[in-house]
């Protein structure tokens, strides 16, 4: 993204933090981002809903950026994982805008949303794939089929707990040792 | 915005434990009723919600508007409201069966996840509400709404999967199994596909079952008693595998 692109997405960010989307214009974003309406049309040529769809994707980015940097000198798949969801719940829990913006327009945030959840999918098999070989799967385990399938669990996990007190370790490390893993990983840890 | 506002309450109802408890109840289901939300079914499947409006349902269904307002006097939201209850009251009757007449856990899991998974697929409706009015559904099928959804499936199936193991542990694995059957539903993967029985029993022995025994030796400590996958409750611990 360069850098007036990002500039009025990070504008944006904080107008739909104070008055939520709809009430967010482009006039609105470019006295924030401080540049002319049409900066704003040149690099969002679809305009409002054009800004807003990056500023989701931003916002995604942003979240697993910060999920990334704090589990990443985990030691382990488990340790990693077990961190990550307990990791990731709180940062989602606690997130004020996305929670407002969920509460009162969901039909504007959950397109944009279902769209990078897709890619946040990839991008947590990503990460995991690495950790899954070093740790090793179970004979008859593809290592991309556990990949995505725990990306899935845990994006699953952390946006509806479910009966679940993901705020509680023992019951992350169950959902993460017994319930997830059981069936992937070769063999009990090694510690 | 009003609109929308509208009918996502009618589906947050639906979600609810309303859906399952109250569609049975008796009277609701006069032909009438049925008729109407079979040819609403159909309106939704060609124009959503936004556009599709009583006399659009009256035409379809084949009966006048006075029928359908003497039907449902509540008008198009409780026409609504009915579609959400039926189409839940059905799926759920479906995975009854199939839950019912499973010989063993591993059928059931995999009898009550396809059938879940083409059900969901084949539903017009549903797929071109996803596809234009992604609002109004997604936040009920993923995120943090998928809660109560997810704890609706639980409490139906759970009781089912309880043949195989203690109530508590149903409960989860059955939640487990409808975070599966949505995650798949809602962004399918090209590399398994649950409406298939053979990857779906893939699915299922590979990643679910194993969980399972884990997940019951670890509550072993509370219970004393680990039950096998033949029914019975074996004492001590969980047979061997």
């Amino acid at each position: 993204m360069d850098d007036t692109r990002q500039r009025i997405v990070v504008a944006a960010y904080g107008c739909v933090a104070r008055r939520g989307v709809a009430k967010t214009t482009v006039e609105d974003i470019a006295r924030a981002a401080g540049v002319s309406r049409a900066t704003v049309y040149r690099a969002f040529p679809g305009g409002r809903d054009d800004v807003i769809d990056a500023t989701v994707a931003w916002a995604t980015l942003d979240f697993f950026a910060r999920l990334y940097e704090h589990i990443r000198n985990a030691s382990g798949l488990e340790e990693m994982m077990e961190q990550g969801i307990a990791f990731a719940h709180r940062a989602i829990v606690e997130h004020d805008v996305l929670q407002r913006v969920m509460q009162t327009e969901p039909d504007r945030l959950l397109p944009a949303l279902t769209v990078e959840s897709n890619r946040v999918r990839e991008g947590i098999a990503e990460v995991l794939a690495p950790y899954l070989a070093d740790r090793g799967v179970a004979p008859g385990i593809e290592l991309a089929d556990a990949a995505d399938f725990l990306a899935r669990m845990v994006l699953s996990y952390i946006s509806a707990p479910g009966r679940w007190d993901l705020d509680d370790q023992d019951q992350v490390a169950r959902l993460v040792r017994a319930e997830l893993l059981a069936g992937i990983v070769a063999a009990a840890p090694a510690d | 915005m009003e609109r929308s506002g509208g009918a996502l309450r009618v589906v947050d109802v639906a979600v609810g434990d309303a859906a399952v408890v109250a569609a049975p109840r008796s009277g609701a289901d006069s032909p009438q009723r049925v008729r109407i939300v079979d040819g609403t079914l159909a309106c939704l499947a060609r124009h959503g919600t936004t556009k599709t409006t009583v006399d659009d349902i009256a035409r379809q269904s084949g009966v006048s508007r006075a029928t359908v307002y003497r039907a449902f006097p509540g008008g198009r939201d409780e026409i609504l409201r009915a579609v959400v209850d039926t189409e839940t009251a059905r799926l759920f009757s479906a995975l009854g069966v199939r839950l019912g007449t499973a010989g063993d856990l591993t059928d059931a899991l995999v009898g009550g996840i396809v059938e879940a998974s083409v059900r969901l697929r084949d539903h017009a409706a549903l797929r071109f509400l996803v596809e234009h009015e992604p609002g109004l559904v997604l936040g009920h099928l993923a995120f943090a709404d998928s809660d109560r959804l997810l704890a609706t499936a639980s409490r139906f199936t759970a009781p089912f999967l309880a043949r195989w193991m203690p109530p508590s542990e149903a409960e989860r694995v059955a939640e487990w199994a409808a975070r599966i059957v949505l995650s798949y539903a809602v962004s399918p993967s090209d590399r398994t596909d649950l409406c298939d029985p053979v990857q779906a029993r893939r699915l299922v022995t590979r990643f679910m079952l194993p969980g399972i025994d884990a997940l019951q030796s670890a509550a072993v400590g509370a219970t004393d008693i680990t039950w096998s996958h033949g029914g019975r409750p074996a004492p001590g611990g969980r047979p061997a595998t």
